[in-house]
């Protein structure tokens, strides 16, 4: 779609016009649709920061998940193996041992106890002897500190081997507790009231642990690492259809409405592919449609003041006759004719101001741009609307060039001043100076200040309008009612701005800021 | 709404770390109960049953703990230093099992002073010497015996002394009926029952049952 | 501005009033200007095509031509371009604004100034006699010289006001030949566009600086040996244009 082609060739302009419209809406503001590259690509909770923490959590709770089972798993089997090995081989080894009844104590009972200790499986341990009143350990200390009194019931009460893990000031202990029996008969064994104890540090139990433990670890790292591979190729697929879409969001919005996006696959980010899609083929046919439209009504208006010129321009140029004729007609007659006469000649003003708001509105409006003395060009618009006399008052310092459309700053300078005379009060005073503002290029700056009673607040916004009548009472102005809304126009060719307002010494002022150098708004 | 979303993203991560307590708190090398692991372990006890008696002593934490006592006094030091074919020999008895009364009047006579040494004591009073004790004959499984004592004055753990060692001299087992009878006819029925195939039940009950 | 009719009468000799060839498709216009050209006086000759304006041409004999550039068939160009042919008759095209492009056209195919309707008559008025008006008078010092100047190759002669290159005459338009004069009057002085269309077209400050530019290159395409690097008529850019230095 070529937007504008049909805007450039209003009726009868050649289309060899020097700019093309499609150029933008409007230059000064073309640095919007690049706000963007200024934000950070990667963003602190973006899309892709969230996924991949996603993927991290839960890479991390599985991973930990399976660690933390398998551990306790491999943990306990390998705690039961211990004690198991430890009760198998204890109660191996006192069976392999002969006590008296009753029980003597003293170095040799400790001897044997130490013997049995030495054996320990899977190492050695500290065994105690408990009998009648008789205390005995392999160790230095006779009682053990570790051993529980709930062991102890439970080697008096049952004639059964059993064990009990504790842990003391940290550190883990496997204390087992065998009841001594002694065969009375070949099929029959009776409790000696001997009790044996085995106290084994499980220090090394507790290093196998860890060992585990950090291999868990080891192992989950690693697999957080490789979950972000994953993580990534999920992000970028789910990223790239957004950042394509967020590309073709921008695009559209730059005006190019041919806007498309790929279609792939079919899940939920094709599906919003597809929508965008279709949204933008509607978008796209209403904006032709309402360009088509205003393209129509702009045509209407260009084609109406044609129209309308072609027979102007023969009851324009016999005026003339009418006017030198009325004075022989009688009263009423001489009136009318004269009427017709000077109407026609506002119709006319209208008619151009109506063509030429038309050829903006088509941008086939021209800037002939050359370089000029613009005090000298001011001087030149007010002598030949025979504004020379006291009623304007002008502050236009020599020297100062400027590339412009002579014809088009006529105009403004002329529609300024003429308004100021109409709407305002004399004097008028016009004003020149030029500006520096870095980093912008040079401007030059007109000022018309009138010296009446101002512009109302309320009618300020709509100066520019077409046809605004600042004064409602005013049933028709001696302009076409178009004046301002040429000037505006001719400023904004220019590139330039204009401005009304109500300085603090009272009356209006409008501000015409045009580039130094011109070149045309568009050009 | 913003504060809501907090909330509940707070009440997630809680959940997750409850959940994830159990695991991380598994660390390490817990304490555990007392855990039953196989049966007692039997050693080796040197008792002949020729001419070693088995008494029931008191042991301080108020069970009963066998002792064996060899019949040939002079032998001092228990067995290690008599053969078993010598002290056969030497015996005043014919061979055989040592007999009940000798038994019985061995308990009745109290621990010695190793047995003291271990902290074991008896709970029978002092007797005369020259008491005697009259076995009868076992008869369908149960033993009768005459003692010169007053059943009344004793107590439980007494009466299981004399029950276990009447009972263990009389059988291997110690699977036999034992009757206890004073001068004064008083009589008590009971078994020793220290065998861990009782286990279940309560043990070392003599269930003394008076008739 | 009050025209004066007796004006040219007096000093060149000639006819009172101009004879206008009027071509203008259209009725109202046709009546309408040239009603109000014979009311000053104007001996007006109407035709409604350029083909039947060529043919009034030889037989009316008019001083100056008014040519509207939309025309039905043989449109104002061509017509334009067909008269430069073989004569130098003044032509002023009638024009609507929002024509840009086809002034400049017609410009360039030799029209010597163009007036945008609708107009008054006086405003018709007075672009006539601008374009007929003699420019013997213009120029800054031109008392004691001599009326026969040579420059280069070029010779021209004020008096006779003709203009030759090598000794083989040239048929200048009279825009061309005006614009000549003026600029040579004063060699090497630098003239604006908006001083020559002033001084040579009787414009006004702000009008159209096109055709000037449109005249300078119509002129060199006569005078120069190479348009594209011209010797006599020398552009300043950002200032305009002067005559000179060879």
């Amino acid at each position: 779609m070529t937007t504008g082609s049909g805007a450039g060739s209003g009726p009868g302009s050649g289309s060899a016009t020097g700019f093309s419209p499609d150029r933008g809406p409007d230059p000064a503001t073309g640095s919007g649709p690049d706000r963007g590259p200024g934000r950070s690509r990667i963003r602190a909770f973006g899309l892709r920061t969230r996924l991949l923490l996603a993927f991290l959590l839960v890479a991390a709770v599985s991973a930990g998940t399976t660690a933390a089972l398998t551990y306790r798993e491999a943990r306990n089997a390998m705690l039961q193996t211990a004690q198991d090995t430890a009760v198998t081989s204890f109660r191996d080894q006192v069976q392999q041992t002969a006590f008296g009844l009753p029980l003597q104590g003293g170095e040799d009972l400790e001897a044997v106890l130490r013997d049995i200790a030495r054996k320990g499986k899977p190492h050695p341990w500290v065994v105690f002897a408990e009998y009648g009143s008789i205390r005995a350990s392999s160790g230095e200390n006779p009682v053990s500190t570790v051993i529980t009194p709930e062991l102890r019931r439970a080697a008096r009460a049952n004639p059964h081997g059993s064990f009990e893990r504790v842990v003391k000031d940290g550190v883990p202990y496997l204390t087992i507790a065998m009841p001594m029996v002694f065969k009375a008969s070949p099929d029959s064994v009776l409790p000696s009231g001997l009790v044996l104890y085995a106290v084994m540090r499980m220090t090394d139990e507790q290093v196998n642990v860890d060992a585990l433990l950090m291999a868990a670890r080891d192992g989950a790292l690693p697999g957080l690492a490789v979950a972000l591979i994953p993580g990534l190729i999920a992000a970028r697929s789910v990223l790239r259809p957004v950042r394509e879409l967020r590309r073709a969001a921008r695009s559209m919005g730059s005006g190019r409405l041919d806007t498309r996006i790929p279609v792939r696959g079919s899940d939920e980010l094709a599906d919003l592919a597809r929508t965008f899609n279709e949204s933008a083929a509607q978008l796209e046919c209403s904006v032709r449609e309402l360009r088509e439209a205003e393209e129509r009504a702009r045509r209407f208006a260009s084609d109406v003041s044609h129209e309308l010129r072609t027979p102007l321009a023969g009851m324009l140029a016999v005026t003339e006759v009418l006017d030198e004729d009325a004075d022989h007609l009688d009263a009423d007659t001489a009136r009318a004719v004269r009427l017709v006469s000077a109407e026609t000649g506002k119709l006319a003003v209208l008619v151009e101001d109506l063509m030429e708001i038309s050829r903006f509105d088509a941008r086939a409006a021209e800037l002939n741009t050359d370089e000029v003395d613009v005090a000298e060009a001011i001087r030149k618009t007010l002598h030949n609307r025979h504004w020379s006399d006291d009623r304007i008052r002008t502050e236009l310092p020599d020297g100062i060039r400027a590339r412009l459309d002579p014809r088009r700053f006529d105009i403004v300078i002329a529609n300024l001043v003429g308004n100021a005379l109409r709407h305002g009060s004399a004097p008028v005073t016009v004003s020149l100076r030029t500006e520096t503002r870095s980093p912008s290029p040079p401007v030059l700056i007109t000022e018309v200040m009138d010296s009446g009673p101002g512009i109302r607040p309320e009618s300020l916004p709509h100066i520019f309008d077409r046809f605004y009548k600042a004064d409602a009472a005013r049933t028709r102005s001696a302009g076409s009612g178009l004046g301002l809304a040429i000037t505006l126009e001719n400023v904004k060719l220019h590139g330039g701005t204009i401005r009304a307002g109500n300085p603090p010494g009272g009356g209006a002022v409008f501000t015409v800021e045009i580039p130094l150098h011109a070149e045309g708004a568009r050009g | 709404m913003r504060r809501t979303r907090t909330r509940r993203r707070a009440r997630a991560v809680a959940a997750a770390v409850t959940a994830a307590a159990p695991l991380l708190g598994a660390c390490g090398i817990q304490e555990t109960d007392v855990i039953e692991a196989g049966g007692p372990a039997s050693f080796q006890a040197f008792l002949n049953r020729d001419h070693d008696m088995l008494l029931f002593f008191r042991s301080p934490d108020g069970g009963l703990s066998p002792v064996i006592r060899t019949t040939e006094p002079s032998a001092g030091f228990g067995d290690e230093y008599v053969e078993p074919g010598s002290a056969d020999q030497n015996s005043t008895d014919t061979a055989g099992p040592v007999p009940t009364e000798k038994a019985v009047l061995a308990l009745l006579a109290g621990p010695r002073e190793e047995d003291r040494a271990a902290g074991l004591s008896t709970s029978l009073p002092a007797t005369r010497p020259g008491g005697t004790v009259e076995v009868e004959p076992p008869s369908n499984g149960k033993v009768t015996t005459r003692l010169p004592l007053a059943l009344q004055d004793l107590n439980s753990t007494a009466l299981h002394q004399l029950t276990c060692t009447i009972a263990y001299s009389h059988n291997t087992d110690g699977q036999v009926v034992v009757e206890l009878t004073d001068q004064d006819g008083t009589s008590r029925t009971g078994t020793c029952g220290l065998a861990p195939r009782n286990s279940g039940e309560a043990p070392a009950e003599p269930g003394p049952s008076t008739r | 501005m009050d025209p004066d009719p007796t004006d040219l009468t007096i000093t060149e000799g000639e006819p009172p009033m101009p004879r206008v060839l009027l071509i203008e498709d259209d009725p109202s216009v046709r009546e309408g200007v040239g009603l109000g050209l014979r009311r000053r006086g104007h001996e007006v000759r109407a035709a409604a095509t350029g083909e039947a304006g060529l043919a009034a041409l030889a037989e009316f004999r008019p001083d100056l031509l008014l040519l509207d550039l939309m025309l039905p068939g043989m449109n104002g160009v061509q017509v334009c371009r067909r008269v430069r042919e073989h004569s130098q008759l003044p032509i002023i095209m009638l024009t609507a604004r929002g024509d840009d492009f086809d002034v400049v056209v017609g410009l360039e195919a030799g029209a010597d100034d163009y007036i945008v309707k609708p107009a008054r008559t006086e405003v018709i008025e007075a672009r006539i006699r601008a374009v007929l008006r003699r420019l013997d008078d213009s120029g800054p010092g031109r008392q004691g010289r001599p009326a026969i100047e040579v420059y280069g190759e070029l010779t021209i002669d004020r008096v006779a006001l003709t203009v030759s290159k090598t000794g083989r005459p040239l048929a200048l338009a009279p825009s061309e030949l005006k614009l000549l004069l003026h600029l040579s009057a004063a060699p090497e002085q630098v003239f604006s566009r908006q001083q020559l269309l002033e001084h040579v077209w009787d414009h006004s400050y702000h009008a159209d600086a096109r055709l000037v530019d449109a005249c300078v290159r119509r002129l060199r395409g006569k005078i120069e040996d190479e348009a594209g690097s011209p010797r006599y008529v020398q552009t300043l850019r950002g200032f305009g244009y002067r005559f000179g230095p060879l």
